[in-house]
């Protein structure tokens, strides 16, 4: 068990923005099957470090692995993330359908309008398939947003406040989602501000500061610094 | 098979980028718009004896088309910039020479529109016999299309990354397509007259060449264009 | 034997200052003195000289950048980028001379203030080129960003160099026939762009000291700002 690669593996990872370095020299690991919530305050690099793990950054120096296959390597390893974040990504000009469709077809997903039946009834949506994405209310898109990630059902799972824009039942929603996931063995990474939302979705907390790793430990401790308590 | 898995792919970003853009509408009917009241002033200039005519059709036609295609390049990064659709797109695992060469074919649709409305509109305006030779024309069409996509698509990629350098497009680009530009509007005013000898065909070679070039140099530097 | 070192590397670099302004005075008598005056137009005739010198700077700036940024973008080392910008600012101010002293030749040896000679043409649109190359670096903050796309526009534009004269060149046929140059001209000519040369050279090598001294300055106060109190 020792010698199976890591979900995530993150090696001396270090991005600067022109002159202002934003992580710096991050040593990390994610085993397989393993949710691990990452906080820290504004600016302490918690978004850089998720797009850096998502490839959507390339690091000043460092580098970031997933399952042992680099993350600047070949595209195709790609498939073995997902993720979620502020914006949705999705095409304003193309149905709620005909965007889970195109992202089906871009990884490769076989049965790309099957699966995308099947993700819009799973999340409630499947009454809003021809409306394109400016016409429905924020929770709604969100929720697209999250299907979009999931097309593919990807091994990883990278969300960068996921829960934002959600309303309650959303919330429960994606929770069940994720907790599903997990159950199947996915590995979770997520940046969150809840307390209660990263005691139940995560077990390992990661706490950032001015872009280094300041503490690492388990959710399951008293308090989760950097985490506010909800309302 | 690797290359037509991607072959699939680039045929869904083209799909998707040409839906968008019929339904949104923005950039296409203000390059034909733009295009028209191009053609309409040149033609205006064109009020010369026939001879005369000839000779500066084939620049006037090949500047309108560059002219107004400009904003169509400029707009095919700029769509996707929207709602982090372009980080969508870069979480897929579709390799950088697939995207580039989709967003190269949806320049060669837009332009193809683009001369499809020009060409005739400057014979009807100035009755200049842009066609006298249909398939030559075509073919220069063709190959001036390509050329100007090629390096219009990279570029667009390049400035299309920043506010500030989100309009030096036209600025960068002129001087960069002048062999095209040239070449497309002298292989143009011969295959007008019939004269198919060396000369068009040095000039059509030339067309080709830049096209392949800019095509080339596009898929080998584009990942150093959309990297952050 | 750190001071010896020291005081070494500054003598060579003394005696390679020398050196280029000493190229560069040959080059500029000869140009002015020793050569013989030309028929037909004149004194005006030396402006030649100083002409194709610019012009070879100019497209020496264009391979210079074009080689540092492919090397950038191999090596993500901003060194590379500092020669680049450097030979970027030098290329500029190469094309403009040479558009400048075409056009005073123009006009001395035709009345004319411009001529679409494939060659002042070529010249125009390497300053066109340069003057974007330029204005995109100077929109970009980020260095290694201002690098990259500084880079691939460097190489892009290298790569249709070749294109551009070749078309511009059989556009107008044929470019209006020098009077062959007497073998004593054509010596001056070399010797003014070498003189050239050899200050394109050193310029490139001062300004891209200030460069690199300039971000280490950066380096430093960004890590100033950053340590506890």
């Amino acid at each position: 068990m020792a010698d199976a690669a890591p979900a995530i593996l993150v090696r001396r990872l270090s991005k600067a923005f022109g002159r202002r370095a934003v992580l710096r020299h991050i040593d990390w690991q994610v085993a397989a099957g393993q949710a691990v919530v990452v906080t820290g305050a504004n600016g302490s690099g918690k978004t850089t470090l998720l797009a850096c793990l998502a490839s959507l950054l390339r690091p000043t120096s460092g580098e970031v692995f997933w399952f042992g296959h680099p993350a600047a390597g070949d595209p195709a390893a790609r498939r073995l993330v997902g993720m979620v974040a502020h914006e949705q990504r999705l095409y304003p000009h193309l149905t709620l359908q005909e965007n889970l469709v195109f992202a089906a077809r871009m990884y490769g997903v076989a049965g790309p309008h099957r699966r995308a039946e099947q993700l819009l009834e799973s999340a409630g949506l499947a009454r809003y398939a021809q409306r394109t994405p400016p016409t429905l209310s924020q929770g709604m898109r969100q929720r697209a947003a999250v299907l979009r990630a999931l097309v593919h059902d990807p091994p990883i799972l990278l969300l960068d406040e996921p829960f934002a824009g959600l309303d309650a039942d959303g919330v429960e929603w994606l929770v069940g989602r994720l907790q599903e996931l997990r159950a199947l063995g996915g590995t979770l990474c997520l940046v969150l501000h809840d307390e209660t939302l990263a005691r139940r979705l995560a077990d390992m907390v990661v706490q950032l500061r001015d872009g280094y790793i300041e503490s690492r430990g388990l959710v399951s401790g008293p308090r989760l610094a950097g985490l506010a308590r909800a309302a | 098979m690797a290359s037509l898995e991607m072959t699939a792919r680039l045929w869904w970003i083209l799909w998707k980028d040409l839906v968008s853009e019929c339904r949104a509408r923005r950039a296409w009917p203000a390059m034909l718009l733009l295009g028209i009241v191009v053609a309409f002033t040149f033609a205006g200039q064109m009020d010369l004896p026939p001879d005369e005519q000839k000779r500066v059709a084939g620049g006037l036609v090949w500047l309108a088309i560059f002219l107004a295609g400009m904003l169509a390049l400029e707009r095919s990064f700029a769509s996707e910039r929207e709602n982090g659709c372009w980080q969508g797109l870069r979480l897929c695992p579709v390799s950088s020479h697939a995207v580039y060469l989709a967003k190269l074919a949806v320049n060669v649709v837009a332009l193809a529109a683009l001369q499809g409305v020009l060409i005739p509109l400057f014979v009807v305006l100035s009755g200049v016999p842009l066609l006298a030779h249909p398939a030559a024309m075509l073919l220069v069409a063709a190959l001036g299309n390509v050329a100007l996509a090629a390096a219009g698509t990279l570029l667009g990629a390049l400035t299309a990354g920043s506010r500030n350098t989100a309009h030096l497009l036209p600025l960068l680009l002129l001087p960069m397509a002048v062999p095209a530009v040239l070449a497309a509007a002298e292989a143009t005013r011969l295959a007008m007259d019939g004269q198919f000898g060396a000369p068009w065909r040095q000039w059509t070679e030339l067309l080709a060449a830049f096209a392949v070039l800019f095509t080339t140099i596009g898929i080998m530097l584009f990942d150093f264009v959309i990297e952050e | 034997m750190h001071a010896r070192s020291g005081s070494l590397r500054r003598r060579c670099r003394s005696i390679g200052h020398a050196a280029v302004v000493a190229m560069l005075l040959v080059a500029l008598a000869a140009a002015f003195l020793v050569a013989p005056t030309e028929r037909t137009m004149g004194d005006a005739q030396r402006i030649v000289y100083l002409h194709v010198a610019d012009a070879w700077v100019g497209l020496a700036g264009a391979l210079v950048m074009a080689a540092a940024g492919a090397a950038y973008l191999v090596r993500r080392n901003l060194r590379w980028d500092h020669w680049a910008q450097a030979a970027a600012e030098l290329g500029w101010l190469g094309a403009t001379l040479t558009l400048v002293t075409g056009s005073l030749w123009a006009h001395a040896a035709w009345n004319v203030w411009w001529t679409w000679d494939p060659r002042l043409t070529t010249a125009l649109i390497l300053w066109a080129l340069y003057s974007g190359c330029l204005l995109l670096r100077g929109g970009v903050d980020d260095p290694h960003r201002r690098a990259r796309l500084g880079a691939v526009l460097a190489i892009a534009g290298a790569a249709d160099l070749p294109l551009v004269v070749m078309a511009t060149r059989w556009f107008r046929g044929m470019h209006p026939a020098a009077p062959a140059m007497e073998p004593s001209m054509r010596a001056v000519l070399l010797a003014s762009v070498l003189g050239f040369t050899a200050l394109f050279a050193l310029l490139l090598v001062l300004r891209r000291h200030q460069l690199e001294l300039q971000r280490l300055v950066e380096e430093l106060t960004e890590s100033e700002k950053e340590m506890p109190c």
